[in-house]
């Protein structure tokens, strides 16, 4: 029974890592926050919808819905950063809240504010694995997940594109004089979050099998509380902080009570802001 | 009155104060002197409370100060200017003045219904004739930015002033300022000594100070390396090779 | 009056409340995205203590938002440590905790919600509205209100003369607190029915982009913001369901081209100037 819920909790977690990564690369890049995430996750979640609809193998939905994920999440870049990249940090923020408006009323107006359920373009397999029941959606998941995670950690780490990202992200004047294309990388990178955000939301709808506009606002907050107790703008530790969290929620449901899920999981929030704020893999710089 | 005795301040592994001792005394003009980057403004920065020791005591009228906040030395008597001028962007001239003298008004939520009180009519003009004092009475409704940059400086002084300490501290004073404005501050200076405040001002021009300190030390590299009258110190071979040797470089 | 106008005109107040609230804690260079949170403290308190307990609803409204405000002590303290960023994402985690712990707290209805309060009318309202205004412009008048400009202007240099730093930002972070309270309890009062749901993040949001296009730096600037977002959405109502992206994506549009607000205290200071400029020549 635990180790069921263990895998469970992982399966959910990862897609929060998903998320929370988009986060940190945000963060870690511009130290601003894009409070549209979530949303981004949804509109993903939806177009991965469309496209399975169409009669689409899930693998090609998955890729198509990451590609307009990503091309969302430029245009937020567009509109909600660049022109304030000089400004408060608080203008961007609250841009992106209006852009998330913005993408749950296009979305009701598309899909309708109905819950929608997924079509099974797969066959839901079962494998017994001693204790342990798991289902193809589950590997699907864990599977596209890790391989993701691993890649842009690999990414960032050993590419030169990567060397630019971190040069960027912690001295932007010197990463342009050594012949960095800041908004490239910038570009690059919201493209980047926006994709892995679309990625969870595909996987995300499936486990849920149901979704409607407004359920990237809690995903999206759930995927920032992630990010910050695994450590803002640290990459690994938002995968780890995502893992947590989908563990704590699981837990939570099979042994507390669901309704209390999400009040446990913003008060551990709110007490690593207050208490550690550079989280649990952070750096302290405040 | 500002007694610092064994002062030390470590950032990480950089000694930028070691073992520092000396008093200022009642009505004195004090100056610490000393290259960029010997130490003195993170001296100051300990006097008033925006940094903690390392180790060490500083007494000022008998109070312990290391510890406390910076409001509450504040309010013991202690005001200081800045080496790069931080005035109250947003405020008029005599809004910065005003600020200054919270502390000894009544500025908390009964404030709010005392602009005609008699103690607030006091203030006020306390306030214009630290305007008028300090040369910027005609200046009073404008943006304090705005100003010129000695006028600037001075006002800097009045905020200072308005906080009616025993010891200001001034935190060189006289940087970017031309020879007629040096004089005039200077003057100003041997002004304020003569109400009865203590002065302790930081400089790393030797010569502004020469003329006006009563007494003089000398910093270099976290060390104090001579301490005297301003004739002893001129005539001190340590600070004449700390000062050419920095003009080697 | 028709009691679709009124109820705009009502949630208006309501919203012009809501800004202040934040206006209070930008007055402490802080911004709060967790107001919404204090707002559902002061409906639920009030909503209960008059429908469950009898209480007439001005003393249910003041002991809702002391409650609100007392909340807003507790979390203020570790709250007011953290800067910038930190310190939008802690109330914004704050915001959260309130709102999803209405959504189980059972003697307040839980998810379904809770019913019956009423009494707020549009005089109580702007009576409120009023009361706090004065209290603004007093404060931004008075010696107070000029130790929080220094405090804002550059918070090291305000402590250096003698200023309460800490305590001046537990201050006014009670007063936003406080307010929200107060916008909470009528809005409950005058909406019968309240939801967790009702305290979402955007009502925050909101909030916080009143003070930011009306203006930071004065008053009139939540109070102007709080009237133009208020009319705004029902303006937009001829888009039908396209509605909320027009809203959205003018949002967006301002905070592009007018990021620093309309009404500036110089112009406040300009306009004191000319209205004090014509009552000395109607009296001469």
């Amino acid at each position: 029974m635990f180790l069921q819920q263990l895998v469970n909790g992982l399966t959910l977690g990862s897609t929060y890592s998903l998320l929370a990564i988009g986060f940190a690369l945000v963060l870690g890049l511009l130290n601003m926050l894009n409070i549209a995430h979530g949303d981004v996750f949804m509109f993903g979640a939806f177009l991965g919808l469309s496209f399975a609809m169409l009669g689409m193998p899930l693998y090609l939905a998955l890729i198509l819905a990451m590609v307009g994920a990503g091309v969302v999440t430029i245009i937020i870049e567009r509109l909600c950063f660049r022109p304030l990249r000089k400004s408060h940090f608080l203008m961007p923020l609250l841009s992106t809240i209006a852009f998330g408006i913005v993408l749950q009323n296009v979305a009701t107006q598309i899909w309708g504010s109905e819950p929608v359920r997924y079509p099974q373009t797969t066959e839901i397999a079962q494998f017994q694995l001693g204790p342990v029941l798991v289902s193809s959606i589950d590997i699907i998941i864990l599977a596209t997940s890790i391989l993701l995670m691993v890649g842009i950690d690999q990414f960032v780490k050993r590419t030169s594109f990567g060397r630019a990202m971190r040069a960027t992200s912690e001295k932007p004047q010197t990463a342009s004089l050594l012949g960095v294309n800041i908004n490239w990388v910038i570009v690059f990178t919201f493209f980047a979050s926006g994709a892995l955000a679309g990625v969870a939301g595909v996987l995300t709808a499936l486990v849920y099998s149901q979704i409607t506009p407004f359920i990237g606002i809690r995903q999206g907050l759930i995927g920032m509380v992630a990010m910050v107790i695994g450590g803002v703008g640290n990459l690994r530790g938002a995968m780890i902080g995502g893992l947590m969290i989908g563990i704590i929620e699981i837990m939570n449901d099979a042994y507390f009570a669901a309704g209390y899920r999400d009040i446990i999981l913003f008060g551990l929030f709110l007490a690593f802001i207050v208490f550690k704020p550079e989280g649990l893999f952070g750096t302290k710089e405040q | 009155m500002l007694e610092i005795a064994h002062i030390s301040k470590d950032f990480g592994g950089l000694k930028a104060l070691k073992e520092i001792t000396f008093h200022v005394k009642e009505k004195q003009i004090y100056g610490l002197i000393g290259p960029n980057g010997a130490g003195k403004t993170t001296l100051f920065n300990l006097i008033t409370g925006f940094l903690p020791a390392t180790h060490g005591s500083i007494q000022f009228l008998g109070n312990e100060l290391t510890g406390l906040k910076a409001h509450k030395i504040a309010k013991l008597g202690i005001a200081r200017t800045f080496q790069n001028i931080r005035l109250f962007g947003t405020m008029t001239v005599k809004e910065n003045i005003l600020v200054a003298q919270n502390i000894r008004a009544r500025s908390g939520v009964t404030s709010l219904v005392q602009f005609f009180s008699s103690k607030e009519r006091e203030l006020q003009e306390k306030a214009d004739d630290l305007l008028k004092r300090m040369g910027l009475w005609e200046k009073r409704k404008e943006q304090s930015l705005s100003l010129a940059y000695g006028e600037q400086r001075r006002l800097e002084i009045a905020r200072a002033l308005a906080l009616e300490p025993r010891l200001l501290l001034l935190d060189e004073p006289a940087a970017g300022m031309n020879e007629a404005e040096t004089e005039d501050l200077l003057g100003r200076i041997s002004e304020i000594r003569n109400t009865g405040k203590a002065v302790f001002l930081i400089e790393h021009d030797m010569n502004v100070v020469m003329g006006i300190c009563d007494y003089i030390s000398v910093l270099n590299f976290g060390e104090l390396i001579a301490e005297g009258t301003p004739d002893e110190i001129q005539a001190s071979e340590a600070v004449i090779e700390a000062y050419l040797g920095r003009e080697e470089e | 009056m028709s009691v679709y106008t009124q109820g705009v005109i009502a949630l208006m107040g309501v919203n012009i409340l809501m800004a202040l609230s934040v206006y209070a804690i930008v007055m402490a260079d802080q911004v709060s995205l967790g107001n919404a949170g204090f707002m559902a403290i002061g409906a639920y308190t009030s909503a209960y203590l008059s429908v469950k307990l009898g209480i007439p609803i001005f003393p249910a409204l003041l002991i809702g938002a002391l409650a609100a405000s007392f909340i807003g002590l507790l979390i203020g303290v570790p709250l007011l440590r953290l800067s910038g960023l930190y310190f939008v994402m802690g109330t914004f985690g704050f915001g959260e905790v309130v709102r999803t712990f209405f959504m189980v707290f059972e003697p307040t209805g839980g998810a379904y919600g809770f019913r019956g309060p009423v009494g707020a009318t549009l005089p109580m309202i702007y009576g409120w509205v009023l009361v706090l205004i004065v209290l603004f412009w007093l404060l931004s008048r008075s010696r107070l209100g000029r130790s929080l400009d220094a405090l804002r202007d550059d918070a090291e240099v305000a402590s250096s003369i003698g200023l309460n730093v800490t305590l001046l930002k537990l201050g006014v972070f009670w007063l936003g607190s406080f307010t929200a309270g107060i916008a909470g309890g009528l809005y409950a009062h005058y909406m019968f029915y309240i939801e967790s749901g009702n305290f979402h993040i955007l009502v925050s949001a909101i909030a916080i982009l009143c003070v930011i296009l009306g203006g930071m730096y004065t008053f009139w600037g939540a109070l102007l913001g709080g009237v133009i977002f208020s009319i705004l959405p029902e303006v937009l109502r001829f888009m039908g369901g396209w509605r909320l992206s027009v809203y959205g994506s003018v949002l967006v549009l301002m905070m592009i081209f007018r990021p620093s607000g309309i009404i500036s205290r110089q112009m406040v200071r300009n306009t004191g100037e000319w209205v004090g400029g014509i009552f000395r020549k109607a009296s001469s």
